[in-house]
């Protein structure tokens, strides 16, 4: 078993099964997060995210409401029978946060998610936490970039909350947002 | 001629490729598979922005003329530029913005001073549309509804000299206060 593999002498037999139980951890930890986050339904099951555009909020002056843009973008998922998946996001701030950066000031977003497309609110998503029970309405017999219609099933809305804009400091703020999707 | 049109077209380029903001870089698309992984930037800019509230009229009643009048007031200003900072530019209601307040026909001369703190009772002197800088907030918010209540002080004074050589009457005037960003 190569999880329990040795690659020390003898003498370290401690030392061995210390290493081998924290190998084995890791491993385990792995394969829980693979499963949380990648895990397909069956084999043979494929999903794509695509249609995706930059979100630029440009100049906001208005410090009072929340700032909110949303996208319709495809997301195709083949999952028999009722073409399930799950989207889990992850920012680029420390832990996947989400957050913009200007320098070492930050200013945190929301992101929500509607497997639905043109719709201006969703679930809330969360670091690295897959939001599962999200269905496709472009699965088996669709072109898994929407080409063959619909266009769009899913919308993405990133919102920049009221509060944190009256407490962020003045400056140009950037930031990436990943997004994983994985079928149920 | 040439060398030089080309040398400021080099300028232009180069200030340009300077100028791209982050949200230049493209949204990648995901590909098909067990697994699919899409990005998007986002970029917001925030600009320098202040805000004055907190303002009482001042009202300094019947005076006696033999005394000098005082009115101070805490007031709030908030800044969201890196350090916070602002400056302030008074101006009266009076002929040329003048510090005075009339009665119609007569006019008493009045002083504004400015603290960076509240709960202060002098500060430093402004003269009317002359922006005094180097001040800096302690706001958490615009309104100061999150602590402190109030981050500055407006002091208003009118001198004994003045309010003797003052014929008795009723007198009003408007003093406008602008705060910019720092």
């Amino acid at each position: 078993m190569a999880l329990l593999s040795s690659d020390t002498g003898p003498l370290e037999h401690g030392r061995i099964y210390k290493r081998s139980r924290l190998r084995l951890l890791s491993a385990l930890c792995a394969g829980a997060f693979a499963a949380l986050h990648a895990a397909p339904a069956a084999a043979g099951d494929t999903v794509r995210i695509s249609g995706l555009s930059d979100v630029a909020f440009g100049s906001i002056s208005n410090f009072s409401g929340d700032s909110v843009q949303s996208q319709s973008l495809c997301l195709y998922s083949k999952s028999p029978p009722a073409d399930h998946y799950r989207i889990t996001a992850a920012g680029s701030g420390p832990g996947g946060a989400f957050l913009l950066s200007s320098g070492s000031a930050t200013l945190p977003f929301d992101v929500q998610w509607s497997d639905s497309a043109g719709q201006s609110s969703g679930s809330q998503l969360l670091p690295n936490q897959p939001l599962t029970g999200q269905q496709s309405s472009a699965g088996a017999g669709s072109a898994d970039d929407c080409s063959s219609g619909p266009g769009t099933t899913a919308s993405l809305i990133i919102i920049l909350r009221s509060a944190s804009l009256s407490t962020a400091a003045s400056g140009s703020y950037s930031g990436t947002l990943s997004l994983l999707v994985a079928p149920e | 001629m040439n060398i030089s049109r080309y040398s400021k077209c080099g300028l232009l380029i180069a200030g340009a490729a300077l100028a791209m903001p982050a949200s230049a870089l493209a949204a990648t698309q995901g590909t098909a598979g067990a697994t699919s992984t899409g990005s998007v930037s986002i970029s917001a800019t925030i600009p320098g922005r202040v805000q004055l509230s907190g303002l009482a009229d001042v009202a300094f009643g019947t005076v006696d003329p033999t005394v000098a009048a005082a009115q101070a007031e805490n007031v709030c200003v908030w800044s969201n530029t890196s350090g916070k900072g602002y400056t302030v530019t008074a101006t009266g209601s009076g002929t040329s913005n003048a510090f005075t307040v009339s009665d119609g026909t007569n006019t008493v001369p009045y002083s504004v001073e400015w603290a960076g703190s509240s709960g202060q009772s002098s500060g430093t002197a402004l003269v009317s549309g002359t922006a005094l800088g180097g001040l800096s907030s302690t706001a958490a918010n615009p309104t100061c509804s999150a602590g402190p209540s109030a981050t500055a002080s407006l002091i208003v004074r009118m001198t004994a000299a003045s309010l003797q050589a003052a014929v008795a009457s009723s007198y009003l005037g408007t003093l406008t206060l602008l705060v910019a960003p720092q």
